[in-house]
C-alpha cells in the first residue's frame, strides 16, 4: 500500500509524540524532536508496511515531510 | 611492532608496484606527476620521516582551514602533543574467509575517496591548516620482523597494466584538497597483516597489538591519521582494526567508512566494479561550517546557551572532582540483558520516548541520586549532521550538547523522560553550536569549569555489515578523549541487548569504583524498566541488595548492652570508691574526690531547696574555676539538668538563653552576675558569705533524688537559623552511653589527668567534665581564656601531667605551632572533634608528638556530643574520616529520596540509636523537623537529620564532606549565618545583609557580612565598625564578622537569587603606615598587633581585623597583651576598641602623657599575687618606655616599674648629684615596694643609676636580689669625656628608642626617623623635647662627678659587644665597686640596639628565671648560662 500524505505526517506525529494537526509539511523536523533513532524507526515502519528503500541519509538531509513525500513515492 | 612502523618498513620494498583503480579518486590528482612507488624510494623510518621530504612550507596550495569541530580536537592534542588520548578506534570482527589482498585494496579505495581522512595538521600563521596527503600504494606485504608475525598469505599485488593507471603505483591524492598546484605530501598507506592463528590465544594477541597502537599519539604535522591493521585470528575470523585521529573522524564517520569498505570489498570479491563513491567532500564541511558561523543561526544558538547556563551551574559528577583528561581511560564492558532491553523499548514507546531518551532520563536519575544533587548537566555527544551535506562525509562533525534537568525524589520517571524529550528537543535546534564554545562564552574555559557531568553516548547504528557474504560485527575500542565519565551505549541488531560501556578517567575512578557505578547503573534501569513510570522515582534505590545490608546493618552493627544508669551516679560510686584520690587541680590547688563530693553535695541540697529537681533546669553562669565545676555536679545530684551560659557571651545572648529556658534558679558569680538580666528566679553566688553559711550547714553526704536515665542531664544552647538559638536537651542515658563507650575504647585510668578547657557552652565540655571522675582520674582545670592561649597550654599540659585533652582542629593547628608543645610528650590521648580534621594537622601532629595517639571525633550537639570516632594513622592519606558509629548508634547515609547511598556515594548523614537529644526545647516544630521516623530501625525509633554532607568508604568509615546548607563550622564553633544575618538586618540602617565565611588566603577563614544601606536612612551608609560593635553586645565573639562590607546592591545571579560567589572580597589593601604611637602603650600595642598579624608595621588607628586579623589571632593578640601590660582583657573588646590606640583607652593603662612621663613609670603594675617587682632606670635621655619590649617575655605576674627623669612632663628642677637622684628615686620605688629584696635594672646611665640605688638601699639594711646592668660603665670611665652638646642630645633620643644615632643633627629630621619607626618618641610634647635635651646634658655632667661606693652582691652585666667606637668601655672597671661575682653576657649587638625586640628577649631570657626564683634567703646565685668573671 503506497504511503500518503496523511500517512507520513500521522507516522511522523507518532515518533515525535505530537498531534499530527501539529506537524507541518514544511518545517525542518529536527525542530520538533526529529532525530537520527527516531528516523530509523520510520525508515524501519516504512520499509515493513509500504515496501519503501529511503535510507536513513535520505530522509535525514532534507528533514521535511513535503521533501519526503517524493522520496516515498506519496502522492502530495 | 606498530602500525606504524610496519608501515613505514614497508616502504624499504621497493618491488612495490601495481595501484588502484582510478575511477573513484585518483584523478588528475597532485601526484600525478610524481614518479612511480614515491613512497617506496622513501627512506626507512617513521612516517614523519616518511614526509619529510616535502618542501618545508606549503606551496601556494595552503589547503584548507579546519572547521570549529576539527580545532577543538586539534587544540586538544596541540596541549599534550604526545598524548595518545584523540585516537578513536574499531575493531571490525568477521566471520568467514576474507582475502587480505582485495582487503587492503578496499581500504585504500576508500580512503582515497575520504578526502575529509586523508589530510595532516599544520600549524601556520593562519591557525591550524589541513593539507591533502598523497598515500602510498596498497599492499597486503607482510610484516617484517619476528617469522612468527608473518603470515602465510604473503600477496603482493599484481601490477595491472600500467597503461592505464593515470595515477602511477596506486598512489592516491586528493584533488578536493589540493588545488593541484603543489605536490601533496605522499605517505605508505598505513596497513599492516599478521596471522596469528598460531598463538595460544590469537585474540588476546591482536588485543595487546592493538592496545600498543591505541598508546601511540599521531603526528598530526605528518601524518597520516588514521591506520589499519587486519588480524587473522582464526581460519574463518578476521579482525580489520583502525584508528584514526579524533580530528578527522567521528563515530558515524566510522560507520560510512566501515560501511562503504564492505561494500567495495564485496564487489571486489565478486570481481565487480564497485559503484561510484557515496562520500561528499571535506570542502562542503569545512564551507558549511564558515557559513553556519557568519549566520544569523549561530548568533540565535549562541543567545540560547548563554541564555540558558548563565547562572553556570554547579555540575555535579560522580566523582565529585574535575581532573585534565588523562592520556588514557578505563573501560568497563557490560550488556543489558535482551529481555531487559525489549522492557527499556517499551518502557520508552509507552512514554512516546526513544529508547535512548530511556537511557539517558536512567542516568540522569543515577547521577542525581548518586551526587546528592537535584540538578544534573549530562553531555550528549551529537552528531550533528541532521539536515546536513555531512550526512554523507566521513569526518569529524559531531558535537557535544549539555542538556539540564532537575531530578526530584517526588517526580516520576515518565515526568523525568519527559523532561529529557524535550530537553533534547530544545537542544537539537541549537546543535551547532560548539561545546568548546559555550564553555568559552561562558568563561568557563579560563577557570577550568566543567559545562557537563557524565557524558551519554547513544549510537543506535548498528552496522551488521557482511563482506562478500561474511557476516561482521564492530567493537569500539576508544571513542575519544575522557574527560570525566562517558557512558557509551551501543544497540546491537543481533537481539543481545544493548551493550554499555563506562569509559572513566583513571585521574577520577578506579576500576572497582566505576564498575560498582555501572553495576548500580544497570541495576537501576532494570529496576526503572520493570517499575511503574508514574510512580515517583524516590522509591527506586541506588544500592545493590549486597549494599544495602553494609551499609544499614553491617556497618552499624554496634549493639551494646549497657546498665541504666546516669550522668551523675557512676561518679558518686567513684567518689566513694577513693575518695582520697586527687580529683580536681585549679591554679595548683587540688581537691580530693571526698572534698570535691561533699561541696557538690551541700550545694546540691541548697539548689534541692530552691527547686532544683529531676527534670528541671538550673542555669550556671561561671567563668572555669572549682566553683563552676562543683556546681554542675550539684545540679546533676539534686537530679536537675544543667543549663550553661558562658560568662563571655554579650548579655544580650544571655538574657535571650535564660527568657527561653526558664530555668529554676541560677547559679552565678558577682562579675557575671551584672551582665544577667533580673528574672525573678532565685541567684546563687557560691562567693557570698550568707550562701556560704547555708552550705555549710547542710549534710555532705550524696542527696537521694528520683532521677531515671531518661531524665534531661543538660541543655546546650547552638546558632539557629533563623536567628534565635535553640536549647539541645540531652537525657542522661545518651551521655552516659557516650561515656561508658569513651571509656570502653580509650580506658581512661587513675593516674590520668584530662584538661579541661573547653568552654561550658560547647558540648565537648560535657567529656571532659565528667568522665574523669567517673573513672578515678584527675581533672586539671585550665584558667579562664587559657583555651586559646597554646603557650599556656603547653606549658599546663606539661606542669600538670596531663595526659588528655581534647582541640578544635584549628585550635590544635595554633597549638603545634607552639615551639613548646613538642614537649608535651606526656600525653596518652589527644581528640580533635568540631569541625573537618585537615590530614596536614594530623600529620603535623604525628610529627610533633610522635607516638601520642589522635583520635578525631564527631557529632552535633543534638547527638550527646560525639557519635563517630576514628584513630588517626601516621602516613595515611586522603581525608580523614570521622569513622565508624560509637556504641548502640546507627549512621545513615541517605540520598536525596531518603535511600541509603552505597560506599562511596555522598549523601547527607543521618544518626539514630540511644544517643540522639530529646529535642529542641519548647520548640516542638523545630523538633520534628530534625529529628524524623527512622524507616530502617525498630519501630517508634527516630533519626536526627545533621545537614551533614558524609560518604562511607568501603570500609564502613564516614567522611565528612561539607554541609548540606549554608550552617558554617568556624574554629569549632557551629554558626548559623542566617542568624547573624538577622541581627545585622536589624541595625538601623541596613536593608539587608548576608554572612559567609570566606577562604581568600589559604587556612584563613573569616566570618564576611555584607550589608546594603536601607534607603532613606539618615546619616548616610551605615559604618562597618559601629555595626560589629552594635553585634559584639548581642551575639558571641566567634559571631561577630571580622569583615563587613558596605554593598550598594547584592550581586545576584539571573534567576534573581543573591550570588554569593559574586560578592567581593574584603580589600586589604588600605593598612598604611598611620599616625606613629603617643605613649609606650600604644607603642607596646602596635607592636604585639604587628607580631600577631605577622605584618611588619601597624599603625595606632588601623583596625585589627581589617589588617587581617580573626577570632584565633585575636585571642593570640589578647594573651599577648595581658602578658605585656598585665591587663586582662576581653576577645570582644577587640571588636569595641580594634585598633592599637582605641585598645589603649580603653585599657587605661598610662594612658596619657602626664602618667607616661611621670618619675614612676608603672610599665605593669603589681596586682594581688604577682611577683616582686623590677625596677628599672632611665638612660641617659630620662625616658623608660624603652624597657617596654621586656614585658611580653618576664610572664603576666611580673610587675614592671620605670624611673624617669625630672622635668620631663612639667618644668621641675633637676637633681644636682647621682646620689639625690637616686634618693628621690628610690623614695618613689618605696612608694610601691617598702621593702626588699629589691630587684633593680638599668641601661646605660641607668645602670650607674641602678647602682647607686642599689648601694643607697644596702646601707638603709635593706637587701637587694638583682642588679643587672645593661652595657652601663662606672663613672671613672667617663670623667674625662666632654659634657655633649645638644646634637649629642638629640642622639640620646634616638639611642631611646634603639637606634645608633646617624648624621641627622637637626631635630625634624629626628623625629621624622623616629615617627617612621613608629617609636612613641616621635609623639613627645614640646616641654618633653626641650627637657631631653637639659636632662641628657645633665646626666652626662652627674655621671662625670659622681664616686661609686661599693654593692655587696653580684653583678649581672650585658655587654653590646659589636666593636665600637668608645674602646675603653670596659665592664671589668666595676670590679671596685662590687663584692660578688661579675656575670657577664655577651650581646652581639651597639649599645643602642639593646633594647631592640631581639636584644631585650635575650636580656629577659637570661633574667626571667632569676625573678620567677620566690626571694632567696641568700643573695641569687649565677645561673650557669652566665659566665663568671673574677669581679676582683
Amino acid at each position: 500500500m503506497a504511503l500518503t500524505l496523511e500517512q507520513i505526517r500521522a507516522d511522523v506525529a507518532d515518533v515525535l509524540g505530537e498531534d499530527p494537526a501539529d506537524i507541518p509539511d514544511d518545517e525542518n523536523l529536527v525542530d520538533y524532536g526529529l532525530d537520527s533513532v527516531r528516523i530509523m524507526a520510520l525508515v524501519e515502519r516504512w520499509r515493513r508496511d509500504h515496501g519503501t528503500e529511503v535510507t536513513f541519509v535520505d530522509l535525514a538531509e532534507q528533514p521535511a515531510i513535503e521533501k519526503w513525500a517524493p522520496l516515498l513515492g506519496a502522492a502530495a | 611492532m606498530t602500525v606504524h612502523d610496519l608501515a613505514a618498513a614497508r616502504g624499504t620494498d621497493t618491488s612495490a608496484a601495481g595501484g588502484t583503480d582510478t575511477s573513484a579518486a585518483g584523478g588528475d590528482g597532485a601526484a600525478a606527476g610524481e614518479p612511480a612507488g614515491a613512497a617506496a624510494v622513501a627512506p626507512a623510518g617513521p612516517p614523519a620521516l616518511a614526509a619529510a621530504g616535502e618542501p618545508a612550507r606549503p606551496g601556494p596550495d595552503r589547503g584548507l582551514p579546519l572547521t570549529a569541530a576539527q580545532s577543538g580536537m586539534w587544540f586538544a592534542q596541540a596541549l599534550d602533543p604526545d598524548s595518545p588520548a584523540q585516537n578513536t578506534a574499531e575493531l571490525v570482527e568477521i566471520h568467514g574467509p576474507v582475502d587480505p589482498e582485495l582487503f587492503v585494496r578496499a581500504l585504500h579505495r576508500v580512503a582515497g575517496e575520504a578526502d575529509a581522512l586523508r589530510v595532516r595538521l599544520v600549524e601556520t600563521p593562519d591557525g591550524p591548516r589541513q593539507l591533502p596527503l598523497a598515500l602510498g600504494p596498497a599492499r597486503a606485504a607482510p610484516a617484517p620482523g619476528p617469522a612468527r608475525d608473518t603470515g602465510p598469505t604473503t600477496t603482493t599485488e599484481p601490477a595491472r597494466n600500467p597503461a592505464r593507471d593515470t595515477v602511477p603505483s596506486g598512489a592516491v591524492s586528493s584533488s578536493a584538497v589540493s588545488s593541484g598546484d603543489a605536490p601533496a605530501a605522499t605517505v605508505p598507506f598505513p596497513f599492516h597483516l599478521a596471522d596469528l592463528r598460531d598463538r595460544t590465544d590469537p585474540d588476546a594477541a591482536a588485543r595487546a597489538r592493538t592496545g600498543d597502537d591505541l598508546s601511540r599519539p599521531f603526528d598530526l604535522a605528518a601524518g597520516p591519521l588514521f591506520a589499519h591493521a587486519l588480524f587473522r585470528v582464526g581460519d574463518e575470523r578476521w579482525l580489520w582494526y583502525q584508528r584514526v585521529h579524533h580530528a578527522v573522524m567521528d563515530g558515524y564517520g566510522y560507520s560510512l567508512l566501515a560501511r562503504r569498505t564492505a561494500e567495495v570489498y564485496t564487489a571486489l570479491a565478486a570481481g565487480e566494479e564497485p559503484g561510484p563513491s557515496p562520500f561528499g567532500r571535506l570542502g562542503d564541511l569545512v564551507a558549511e561550517d564558515t557559513a553556519y558561523r557568519a549566520s544569523e543561526t549561530y548568533e540565535k544558538d549562541r543567545a540560547h546557551w548563554t541564555e540558558q547556563f548563565a547562572d553556570r551551574p554547579e555540575v555535579p559528577n560522580l566523582a565529585g572532582r574535575t581532573a585534565l583528561p588523562s592520556r588514557t581511560f578505563l573501560r568497563r564492558t557490560a550488556r543489558l540483558a535482551p529481555e531487559a532491553t525489549e522492557r527499556v523499548r517499551e518502557l520508552a514507546s509507552s512514554l512516546r520516548a526513544t529508547w535512548p531518551d530511556v537511557l539517558i532520563a536512567a542516568q540522569a536519575l543515577y547521577v542525581s541520586r548518586a551526587t546528592n544533587s537535584r540538578e544534573v548537566v549530562l553531555g550528549l555527544p551529537m552528531m550533528g549532521r541532521m539536515g546536513s551535506a555531512a550526512l554523507r562525509i566521513p569526518g569529524m562533525v559531531m558535537n557535544v550538547l549539555p542538556l539540564r534537568l532537575t531530578v526530584a525524589p517526588g517526580d516520576t520517571f515518565a515526568q523525568l523522560t519527559r523532561q529529557v524529550v524535550l530537553g533534547i528537543r530544545a537542544a537539537r535546534r541549537h546543535q551547532r553550536f560548539r561545546y568548546e564554545d559555550i564553555r568559552r562564552e561562558l568563561g568557563l574555559l579560563g577557570e577550568g569549569r566543567s559545562l557537563v557531568g557524565p557524558l551519554v553516548n547513544v549510537m543506535p547504528f548498528d552496522y551488521g555489515l557482511t563482506f562478500a557474504g561474511a557476516r561482521s560485527d564492530a567493537h569500539n575500542l576508544s571513542a575519544g578523549p575522557v574527560d570525566d565519565l562517558t557512558v557509551n551505549i551501543y544497540d546491537r541488531a543481533d537481539g543481545s541487548g544493548l551493550r554499555i560501556d563506562y569509559d572513566g578517567n583513571p585521574a577520577l575512578y578506579e576500576e572497582p569504583e566505576l564498575a560498582a557505578h555501572q553495576r548500580r547503573f544497570l541495576r537501576l534501569l532494570t529496576a526503572v524498566a520493570e517499575g511503574d513510570p508514574h510512580a515517583p522515582t524516590g522509591s527506586l534505590a541506588l544500592p545493590t541488595p549486597v549494599e544495602r545490608d553494609l551499609v544499614l546493618t553491617e556497618f552499624n552493627d554496634t549493639a551494646q548492652p549497657v546498665p541504666p544508669t546516669t550522668l551523675i551516679g557512676p561518679i558518686e560510686a567513684q567518689a566513694a570508691r577513693t575518695p582520697d584520690a586527687p580529683a580536681l587541680v585549679f591554679r595548683g590547688r587540688t581537691l580530693s574526690y571526698a572534698g570535691l563530693n561533699a561541696r557538690a553535695n551541700r550545694l546540691a541540697r541548697e539548689l534541692t531547696a530552691r527547686g532544683v529537681r529531676p527534670g528541671t533546669l538550673a542555669a550556671v553562669a561561671l567563668p572555669r574555676s572549682v566553683d563552676l565545676i562543683v556546681t554542675l555536679l550539684a545540679v546533676l545530684k539534686a537530679g536537675g539538668a544543667y543549663l550553661p551560659l558562658d560568662p563571655d557571651y554579650p548579655a544580650g545572648r544571655l538574657a535571650y538563653m535564660l527568657e527561653d529556658a526558664a530555668p529554676v534558679c541560677v547559679v552565678t558569680d558577682a562579675a557575671t552576675r551584672a551582665a544577667l538580666p533580673a528574672t525573678g528566679r532565685p541567684v546563687l553566688e557560691p562567693g557570698d558569705p550568707e550562701l556560704a553559711a547555708r552550705l555549710a550547714a547542710h549534710p555532705a553526704t550524696d542527696p537521694g533524688r528520683a532521677l531515671t536515665p531518661q531524665h534531661p542531664a543538660y541543655v546546650i544552647y547552638t546558632s539557629g537559623s533563623t536567628g534565635r538559638p535553640k536549647g539541645v536537651v540531652v537525657p542522661h542515658s545518651a551521655i552516659d552511653n557516650r561515656l561508658r563507650w569513651m571509656q570502653a575504647e580509650y580506658r581512661l585510668a587513675p593516674g590520668d589527668r584530662v584538661l579541661q578547657k573547653t568552654p561550658s557552652g560547647f558540648d565537648v565540655s560535657v567529656w571532659e567534665f565528667f568522665w574523669a571522675f567517673r573513672q578515678g582520674a584527675t581533672l586539671v582545670v585550665a584558667e579562664p581564656g587559657g583555651h586559646k592561649d597554646p603557650a599556656h597550654l603547653a606549658r599546663l599540659i606539661r606542669e600538670q601531667a596531663v595526659t588528655t585533652v581534647h582541640f578544635v582542629p584549628s585550635m590544635l593547628q595554633v597549638f603545634l605551632a607552639e615551639p613548646a608543645a613538642a614537649d608535651c610528650d606526656g600525653l596518652r590521648r589527644v581528640f580533635c572533634s568540631g569541625e573537618a580534621l585537615p590530614r596536614e594537622t594530623a600529620e603535623e601532629f604525628h610529627r610533633v608528638l610522635p607516638g601520642v595517639p589522635l583520635h578525631n571525633l564527631y557529632g552535633p550537639t543534638e547527638a550527646a556530643v560525639d557519635v563517630t570516632h576514628h584513630p588517626c594513622v601516621p602516613g595515611e592519606r586522603g581525608p580523614v574520616p570521622i569513622g565508624k558509629p560509637v556504641w548502640n548508634t546507627r549512621l545513615y547515609v541517605l540520598d536525596a529520596a531518603l535511600q541509603p547511598c552505597p560506599p562511596g556515594i555522598p549523601g547527607e548523614l543521618y544518626l539514630a540509636g540511644v544517643q540522639l537529644a530529646d529535642g529542641y526545647l519548647g520548640r516542638p516544630a523545630l523538633t520534628a523537623g530534625r529529628f524524623v521516623a527512622d524507616p530502617f530501625g525498630p519501630p517508634g525509633s527516630r533519626m536526627y537529620r545533621t545537614g551533614d554532607l558524609a560518604r562511607r568508604r568501603d570500609d564502613g568509615a564516614v567522611e565528612y564532606l561539607g554541609r548540606t546548607d549554608h550552617q558554617v563550622k568556624l574554629r569549632g564553633q557551629r554558626i548559623e549565618p542566617g542568624e547573624i544575618e538577622a541581627a545585622l538586618a536589624a541595625c538601623e540602617g541596613v536593608a539587608a545583609a548576608c554572612v559567609l565565611v570566606r577562604e581568600d588566603q589559604p587556612g584563613n577563614q573569616r566570618l564576611t557580612g555584607y550589608v546594603t544601606p536601607a534607603a532613606g536612612t539618615p546619616g548616610g551608609t551605615p559604618d562597618p565598625d559601629a555595626l560589629r560593635a552594635e553585634l559584639a553586645g548581642q551575639l558571641p565573639d566567634h559571631m561577630v564578622p571580622q569583615d563587613l562590607l558596605v554593598l550598594a546592591d547584592f550581586p545576584l545571579s539571573p534567576n534573581g537569587k543573591l550570588d554569593r560567589g559574586a560578592l567581593p572580597a574584603p580589600d586589604r589593601s588600605s593598612a598604611g603606615r598611620g599616625r606613629a604611637p603617643r605613649t609606650p602603650q600604644e607603642e607596646t600595642l602596635a607592636r604585639l598587633f604587628a607580631e600577631v598579624l605577622g605584618v611588619p608595621y601597624v599603625g595606632v588607628d588601623d583596625g585589627f581585623f581589617d589588617l587581617g586579623g580573626n577570632s584565633l589571632l585575636a585571642a593570640r593578640l589578647v594573651a599577648r597583651v595581658r602578658d605585656a601590660l598585665g591587663a586582662e582583657l576581653a576577645v570582644g573588646a577587640l571588636f569595641r576598641a580594634p585598633s592599637p590606640a582605641a585598645l589603649a583607652d580603653r585599657l587605661h593603662v598610662a594612658g596619657d602623657n602626664r602618667e607616661a612621663l611621670g618619675v614612676l613609670l608603672p610599665l605593669r603594675p603589681v596586682r594581688p599575687g604577682s611577683r616582686t617587682p623590677l625596677f628599672v632606670f632611665h638612660p641617659a635621655g630620662g625616658i623608660s618606655w624603652c624597657y617596654s619590649g621586656l614585658l611580653a617575655h618576664l610572664g603576666a605576674d611580673q610587675p614592671v616599674y620605670g624611673l624617669q627623669a625630672r622635668n620631663l612632663a612639667v618644668p621641675e628642677d633637676m637633681p644636682g648629684t647621682m646620689e639625690e637622684m637616686a634618693d628621690d628615686y628610690l623614695a618613689q620605688l618605696r612608694k610601691v615596694q617598702p621593702h626588699g629584696p629589691y630587684r633593680l635594672l638599668g641601661w646605660s646611665v641607668g645602670g650607674v643609676v641602678a647602682h647607686t640605688v642599689a648601694v643607697r638601699l644596702q646601707e638603709a639594711g635593706e637587701r637587694v636580689d638583682l642588679l643587672a646592668l645593661l652595657d652601663a660603665y662606672p663613672s671613672d670611665q667617663w670623667r674625662d669625656l666632654p659634657i655633649p652638646a645638644e646634637a649629642d642630645a638629640l642622639g640620646a633620643l634616638l639611642r631611646m628608642a634603639g637606634f645608633e644615632p646617624r648624621g641627622d643633627t637637626d631635630r625634624e629630621q629626628v623625629l621624622n626617623f623616629l615617627h617612621e619607626e613608629g617609636s612613641a618618641l616621635a609623639n613627645l610634647p614640646e616641654h618633653t623635647l626641650n627637657s631631653v635635651v637639659d636632662i641628657v646634658v645633665n646626666n652626662a655632667r652627674l655621671m662625670r662627678t659622681h664616686r661609686h661606693r661599693v654593692f655587696d652582691g653580684d653583678l649581672v652585666f650585658f655587654t653590646a659587644a659589636a666593636p665600637r667606637a668608645e674602646s675603653w668601655l670596659d665592664r671589668r672597671g666595676w670590679a671596685p665597686y662590687v663584692t660578688g661575682r661579675l656575670l657577664n653576657r655577651d650581646l652581639d649587638c651597639l649599645h643602642p640596639q639593646l633594647t631592640q625586640p631581639e636584644r631585650i628577649a635575650e636580656v629577659a631570657g637570661v633574667l626571667a628565671p632569676r625573678l620567677a626564683a620566690e626571694p632567696a634567703a641568700e643573695p641569687v646565685g649565677g645561673p650557669a648560662d652566665i659566665p663568671e668573671e673574677n669581679a676582683r
